[in-house]
């Protein structure tokens, strides 16, 4: 840590056996990237390859100068030589040792009682009592054995920490506490720190910084905000669960009138085998070329403003759609309520909107609405084959 | 049948065959438990075609007449034979000596002690050694640290099984080493020659001490390995 060279995490994967795994992403220290996907999405392979338990057909893994891992030139470091500290999805403690011990194993090349001492150190950090850094991981309750795992992986001071689903086994409660305990972390270590999770509200929360992969493959890298607006295909829109989708037809500058540079006409379909919708002005980001193409686009709850007294009038500019719609489910999540809501136009296309504070007390399921659509929030997307 | 020996009549226990046997048993489980080990330990570990077929030999003896496997091994390292020709060359007899005991037992036990084994280490969960391996322990390390710990109550009673069932050996050790005291004949076969002779108190009481230490040597090993369970 007091070299001042870049400590960044470099990965770039390429295989197809045994199972495929595919692209590319960098975490740089102090950052948290969340691995994010489906089960079977390859998120725990990725893992392994950092960790140098999976050795891949192509790939290069390096943090900073020191290159992990090189198929090219024939490289690969063996985990025991990568300084890197992996907390396994149920912990991995060793049943047989105490947590002392347990820690202790991760830096044996120390002197005995030095060892003891650091193990100690680390245990406490994590908040474990004296008397629980004697007991054996069966006897410590499932968020204590996650602060062990910890302790452990941190023993050795990694270079880059990795965790494999950290929180899905331990409560709630202790989830909170553990997401206090590894912000201090985050910010005392200065490492990369890679995060599995299929829990999507958690990485939101946690992570800088998202890697959404899918069948083995990296389809897009980015922060939580960036992806949540402009996720780059309707896969990836569904992988990190954007409630507000639909079909539509890019229609270019070919819209009902002519617009200003920068501008193009986005039609919105009921269904994607709909004839006719509503014509939207839309940002052009020069991604598209082919009039009327098939497109699916996601607009954040950002973009709306539920209004109720706003008349029909109040239409001002073509970015600024007013939509008449009917409450016609509202579910209650705590602080927030869910609001499932029915267009009037494009007919029967539904639109889910979280409602809070004085927004959601106003709102009854049957009534009547209007909303106004920022289209300055939507996001296009080509439509994957 | 040989006819018991003059001499030993006075004692009602057979001490030479009852030391034959401890010794027999004692060798053959130190020269089979490393290589056993080893044995097991890659069985539970690597996956590959035609393993069923080894682990199948591996059980072989525990399904076979031990005078069947005596046979062959008798055959194949008797005087007639070409193994048992250029053994005899190089000054070693099998059989009908101790020695040849000791080559049958370390076969025949084979299965007592891998499997027991075996199932030990399949049942340490993998990703322990690769939390190792992640930790900085190399293989050595890792085998002495967390494995073999972890293994240990099922190493124990391999080590007990095939210790005691070396003690009871009949069949094999008829046939390959015949009942020459003081050489070949275990207690085993020193309580069979003795019925012969309807000697019935000294085979009933060496029918007894077989029965008792055998029945404590095994108790002690489920003891332990409880124990040892209850620890995790």
């Amino acid at each position: 840590m007091n070299t001042p060279q870049t400590l960044d995490l470099q990965v770039d994967i390429s295989q197809t056996n045994p199972m495929p795994l595919r692209g590319s992403f960098s975490c740089a220290p102090g950052q948290m990237l969340a691995l994010v996907g489906p089960s079977g999405a390859g998120k725990t392979s990725m893992l392994r390859v950092l960790a140098g338990l999976l050795q891949p057909e192509n790939a290069k893994v390096s943090v900073g100068s020191h290159t992990w891992c090189d198929t090219a030139q024939g490289l690969h470091i063996p985990p025991q030589q990568r300084r890197v500290g992996l907390v396994f999805q149920n912990y991995a403690l060793m049943p047989h040792m105490n947590a002392v011990d347990n820690v202790a194993l991760a830096i044996l090349h120390l002197p005995s009682a030095q060892r003891l001492q650091k193990a100690r150190d680390w245990l406490q950090r994590m908040g474990l009592t004296p008397e629980q850094q004697q007991r054996l991981p069966a006897l410590l309750s499932g968020g204590q054995q996650q602060r062990v795992a910890l302790a452990r992986a941190l023993a050795r001071q990694p270079r880059l920490l990795l965790m494999d689903e950290p929180f899905s086994a331990v409560d709630q409660m202790s989830r909170r506490s553990l997401y206090g305990l590894i912000a201090d972390l985050r910010r005392d270590l200065h490492i990369p720190i890679v995060l599995v999770t299929h829990d999507l509200n958690e990485a939101r929360q946690l992570a800088d910084k998202l890697v959404v992969m899918d069948a083995g493959e990296v389809l897009q890298e980015g922060t939580p905000a960036h992806i949540y607006r402009s996720p780059r295909n309707a896969r990836v829109a569904d992988l990190v669960g954007i409630p507000n989708r639909f079909h539509g037809r890019w229609l270019g500058s070919r819209g009902p009138h002519a617009l200003p540079e920068g501008f193009a006409w986005l039609e919105w379909l009921p269904h994607a085998e709909a004839k006719s919708g509503l014509a939207l002005v839309v940002k052009d980001k020069g991604r598209l070329k082919t009039w009327g193409q098939p497109v699916t686009w996601v607009i954040q709850g950002d973009g709306f403003h539920v209004n109720p007294s706003l008349t029909d009038d109040a239409t001002t500019d073509n970015q600024r759609l007013v939509l008449h719609v009917h409450v016609s489910a509202l579910r209650s999540l705590g602080e927030i309520s869910l609001a499932s809501l029915t267009l009037a136009e494009p007919a029967g296309t539904q639109l889910q909107l979280t409602l809070s504070g004085t927004q959601r007390q106003n709102v009854q399921t049957g009534q009547q609405l209007t909303v106004s659509m920022d289209c300055r929030w939507i996001h296009v997307m080509p439509v994957r084959r | 049948m040989a006819l018991p020996c003059l001499d030993s009549q006075e004692n009602i226990i057979d001490w030479q065959a009852l030391s034959l046997s401890l010794q027999l048993a004692a060798v053959t489980l130190a020269l089979l438990l490393p290589p056993g080990m080893l044995l097991a330990r890659w069985l539970a570990y690597t996956e590959f075609k035609g393993k069923y077929l080894i682990e199948a030999l591996v059980v072989l003896p525990l399904v076979l007449p031990p005078t069947v496997l005596g046979y062959y091994l008798l055959v194949s390292f008797g005087a007639a034979s070409p193994l048992g020709q250029w053994l005899s060359q190089q000054g070693i007899q099998l059989a009908f000596h101790f020695s040849g005991l000791v080559v049958a037992s370390v076969l025949f036990n084979i299965p007592f002690l891998v499997q027991p084994i075996q199932r030990a280490f399949e049942a340490i969960p993998a990703n322990l050694g690769e939390a190792a391996a992640v930790s900085g322990l190399n293989a050595w390390r890792i085998f002495w640290r967390i494995e073999l710990p972890l293994a240990w109550p099922g190493v124990l009673s391999a080590m007990v099984l095939t210790f005691v069932h070396t003690l009871g050996e009949f069949g094999v050790v008829l046939m390959m080493g015949g009942s020459i005291p003081g050489e070949t004949r275990t207690l085993a076969i020193s309580i069979y020659d003795r019925v012969q002779a309807f000697d019935f108190e000294s085979a009933d009481r060496m029918a007894l001490l077989l029965l008792l230490f055998s029945l404590l040597a095994v108790a002690a090993s489920f003891f332990a390995t409880a124990r040892l369970g209850r620890r995790r």
